[in-house]
C-alpha cells in the first residue's frame, strides 16, 4: 500500500477504519437516539461546520473502501463497498437528521430515486421520510402553548405525547378534539424558517466559485424560487389553504380523500387535519398486495396529479411516498400541501405550449425546449444539446404516448430517466425556468412512486379524460 | 400609632403591584425607588421599610413567578421525562410564569442575578438561586445523578440558565419560539457533559476497586 494513503487510513477514526455490518446497526441505533430531540441548530456557522464535516465524513468512507478494496477479492470488495455505502448513509443521515430543513428534503427527494443512490443509501435514507428525530413532548406542549394558546392538555381531549409520523418540518401527534373527532396535529419543529434561510445562504455561498459561469444568473433565480416555495411551506395557514383548493379541485373524486382540516386549531406552526388510517406506499407493498391494487392506487396517483394540473394549473411539488395513504377500503388519503405550486399566467401559456409540443412535435418541440431551457438561437442550433433535452421530453410522454396501461415498475424506464438526466448534469444543461426545476422534481419524483408500487397506468386515458374535462382538446 | 399585619401585608401588595406596573412601562432602570413610593402612596421611607433595595422588590416578583413556576411543573410532569426533557419542563414553567416580568427580566438579571455582581447581589437573588438549584438536585437525584452537581456543573447548569434567561428577555422571534430552541440545546449540552462525567467517575471508581 501506498505510505501515505496508509498514514491516512491510520488517521481515520476508528469507526470508519474498521467498519463492520453490525456495528453498523449499532451505529445506526446510536445515531438515531443521540439525534433525538435535538432542535435544528440556526446558527449559519455551525451548519457550515456540519456541512464540511459531512463531506469528509462521506469522502472519508468511501476511501477507506477503495483502499481496503485493492487488496480483497471479489465477495469482499462487494462487501466492503457495501458496508461503505451503508456508513456513509449513516453519516449523511446523521448530519441531516441534525440540520434538517432544507438538507432533509435533498434527502428525502434523493431517497425517492431508488436506481440512483446505492441500495443501502436508499433503505437509510428512506427511515427520513417517516423517522426524523422527534422533539419530545414538553417542548412540543410549549410550542403548542405558545401557537394555540393553552397546553394540548386543555384544548384537546386526548394529545398522545408521542408522535406517530415525523414530516420534513415537523411531525404528527394523535390527538382527540372535545367535539370527538380523531384529529393528527402536525407541529413545526420551532426555527424552521431560520434553518431553512440558512440552509440556502450556504447553498449560495458553496455555489460562489460557479459564479463566472454563463448560468450563474439562472441558477441564483431557480434557488431564490425554491427558497420562496420551501418558506411558503413553512407557514401552515398556507397549507392549510392549498388543502381547501385541492379538496374543491377533487370534490367529484369518490376515491380520493383529503382530510377535514381544522383551522381553529391551525396556526403558522401547527396544523389540525382529520386523521386518517392507512398505509404509505413502502408498507403498503410490504403487505404483498395484488396487482389490481398497485394499479388502483398509482391511478388514483396520477388521477390527482392530472386533475390539480388541468384544472387548477396546481402541482404538488414535492411528491414523496409520505404524502399518499393506501386506504383499507381502496381509496387514496392525501396527506402535505404545504409544497404546492401554482402556475402564473406567463408559466401556464408556457405549460399548454408544452402540450401543444407533446401532440405536434417538430418546431413546436424546439420552440417549447428553446423557451423552457432559455436558449439563444446559437444554443438552439447545438445538435447534441438539442438531442439530449428532446430525449427527456420523449422520456417524460412514453407512458403517455401509449394507449395502453404503462408499466412503470420496469426498472429500465426508471433507469433511463436517470441516466438522461445525469447527462443533462454533466453537460451543465441545466438551465431552465423555475416553473421546469418543479416540473422536472414533479415528473422524477411520481413515477419514483409508480415504480415503488410496481403500478400499470393508463396514463393516456387519464390525461384525455381531465384535459378534455377541463375544457382542453388534445390536438 | 401600631400597624397591623393586615395593613403591612396590604402595603406591600400595593408596593409589589406598583413595581409590576412601573417596571413594565417605564422599564426597570428608568424606575426609582421614589416613582414606586409614589405609585404605591407611601413614602420613600416607608417603601424601604418592605424592601431595601429595588433588585430585592424585583428578585420578589421573579421569586414568587419561579415558585409558582416550580408548583406548575410538578403538576405537568409525567414521569416518564428523560433528564434533558424533565429540566427542560421545569425552565419552561418557570418561564410561563415570568412571561409578563420579560420586558425588564434582562435588567434585573444584569443587577440581580449576575455571576459577577456577588457582592452587590441581593438576599433575594440567592433564595431564588439556591431554590432553584435545589430543584435541579432532585431532578439530577430522580435520574440517578445524585453526585453530578458538584461546583463546576453548578457553574455550568448557572450559566447556561442566565444565558437563556438573558435570550429569552431580548427574542424577537415570534411566540419566542428561538428560546425554545436555545434553551433545548443548552440542556442538551448540559445533560452531555454531566452523564460523560458520571460515567468517568464510574469508570475511575470500577478501576480503583480493581487495584485495591
Amino acid at each position: 500500500m501506498d505510505p501515505k494513503i496508509a498514514q491516512l487510513v491510520a488517521e481515520m477514526p476508528a469507526d470508519l477504519r474498521a467498519p463492520a455490518p453490525a456495528a453498523a446497526d449499532t451505529g445506526l441505533q446510536e445515531m438515531l437516539a443521540a439525534l433525538a430531540h435535538r432542535p435544528a441548530p440556526a446558527s449559519r456557522l455551525l451548519r457550515m461546520w456540519c456541512l464540511g464535516s459531512l463531506q469528509a465524513k462521506v469522502a472519508a468512507a468511501y476511501l477507506v473502501a477503495w483502499v481496503r478494496g485493492g487488496f480483497a477479492d471479489e465477495e469482499r470488495k462487494t462487501r466492503l463497498k457495501s458496508e461503505a455505502h451503508l456508513k456513509a448513509a449513516l453519516q449523511l443521515l446523521g448530519s441531516m437528521g441534525y440540520l434538517r430543513g432544507a438538507l432533509m428534503k435533498a434527502g428525502q427527494t434523493l431517497a425517492s430515486y431508488p436506481q440512483v443512490a446505492p441500495r443501502e443509501f436508499v433503505d437509510t435514507l428512506q427511515a427520513l421520510h417517516f423517522e426524523a428525530p422527534p422533539m419530545h413532548y414538553s417542548l412540543v406542549r410549549e410550542h403548542l402553548r405558545n401557537s394555540l394558546g393553552g397546553d394540548p392538555e386543555e384544548l384537546f381531549a386526548r394529545f398522545d405525547t408521542t408522535a406517530f409520523a415525523a414530516a420534513s418540518l415537523g411531525q404528527v401527534h394523535r390527538a382527540r378534539l372535545k367535539t370527538g373527532e380523531e384529529v393528527a396535529v402536525k407541529v413545526q419543529y420551532p426555527n424552521m424558517a431560520r434553518t431553512i434561510r440558512a440552509d440556502f445562504a450556504n447553498a449560495r455561498a458553496l455555489f460562489q466559485p460557479m459564479r463566472f459561469l454563463k448560468d450563474w444568473a439562472n441558477l441564483m433565480e431557480n434557488c431564490a424560487e425554491i427558497e420562496r416555495v420551501f418558506l411558503l411551506e413553512t407557514d401552515y395557514r398556507n397549507e392549510l389553504r392549498n388543502a381547501e383548493k385541492v379538496r374543491a379541485l377533487v370534490a367529484d373524486l369518490d376515491e380520493i380523500v383529503v382530510p377535514r382540516m381544522f383551522p381553529d386549531f391551525s396556526t403558522e406552526h401547527v396544523l389540525t387535519m382529520e386523521l386518517l388510517a392507512g398505509q404509505h406506499p413502502a408498507q403498503f407493498m410490504a403487505s404483498s398486495p395484488d396487482q389490481s391494487a398497485c394499479d388502483r392506487h398509482g391511478t388514483q396517483i396520477w388521477r390527482v396529479y392530472s386533475r390539480l394540473l388541468s384544472a387548477g394549473r396546481t402541482f404538488h411539488a414535492d411528491p414523496n411516498p409520505g404524502n399518499y395513504l393506501c386506504l383499507p377500503d381502496g381509496r387514496l388519503g392525501l396527506l402535505d400541501f404545504g409544497c404546492v405550486r401554482e402556475c402564473d399566467e406567463s408559466e401556464w401559456e408556457l405549460m399548454l405550449l408544452g402540450m401543444r409540443a407533446f401532440a405536434q412535435g417538430g418546431n413546436t418541440l424546439r420552440e417549447a425546449i428553446q423557451r423552457s431551457a432559455l436558449l439563444s438561437d446559437e444554443e438552439l442550433a447545438e445538435e447534441g444539446r438539442m438531442a439530449l433535452l428532446e430525449s427527456v421530453c420523449e422520456w417524460g410522454w412514453l407512458p403517455l404516448r401509449a394507449d395502453e396501461p404503462f408499466d412503470f415498475g420496469d426498472p429500465e424506464y426508471l433507469e433511463k430517466g436517470v441516466r438522461i438526466m445525469g447527462d443533462l448534469l454533466r453537460h451543465r444543461y441545466t438551465r431552465t425556468c423555475p416553473i421546469f426545476t418543479w416540473m422536472n422534481r414533479v415528473d422524477y419524483g411520481l413515477r419514483a412512486i409508480l415504480f415503488q408500487l410496481k403500478a400499470r397506468v393508463n396514463v393516456c386515458r387519464i390525461g384525455d379524460e381531465e384535459w378534455k374535462r377541463a375544457g382542453f382538446e388534445m390536438e | 400609632m401600631r400597624i397591623t399585619a393586615e395593613v403591612k401585608r396590604e402595603t406591600r401588595e400595593r408596593i409589589l403591584a406598583a413595581a409590576r406596573k412601573l417596571f413594565g412601562t417605564r422599564g426597570y432602570a428608568q424606575t426609582s425607588t421614589r416613582d414606586l413610593a409614589l405609585e404605591a402612596s407611601i413614602a420613600t421611607g416607608t417603601l424601604f421599610n418592605y424592601f431595601p433595595s429595588k433588585e430585592a422588590l424585583a428578585m420578589t416578583l421573579i421569586e414568587a413567578g419561579l415558585i409558582k413556576g416550580d408548583e406548575g411543573y410538578l403538576e405537568r410532569r409525567r414521569g416518564g421525562e428523560d433528564l434533558g426533557e424533565d429540566l427542560f419542563a421545569h425552565i419552561a414553567a418557570g418561564l410561563r410564569e415570568l412571561e409578563s416580568y420579560r420586558p425588564f427580566l434582562g435588567e434585573v438579571i444584569e443587577t440581580a442575578l449576575s455571576p459577577f455582581s456577588r457582592s452587590s447581589v441581593t438576599q433575594k437573588g440567592e433564595d431564588v438561586r439556591v431554590r432553584h438549584l435545589d430543584r435541579v438536585a432532585r431532578i439530577l437525584d430522580k435520574h440517578g445523578l445524585r453526585d453530578a452537581l458538584g461546583f463546576v456543573s453548578i457553574h455550568l447548569y448557572w450559566t447556561l440558565y442566565l444565558g437563556v434567561l438573558a435570550f429569552w428577555s431580548k427574542d424577537d422571534s415570534p411566540a419566542q419560539a428561538d428560546t425554545l430552541v436555545v434553551l433545548d440545546e443548552s440542556l442538551q449540552l448540559y445533560v452531555t457533559s454531566i452523564e460523560r462525567a458520571e460515567a468517568e467517575t464510574v469508570d475511575s471508581k470500577a478501576v480503583d476497586s480493581e487495584t485495591m
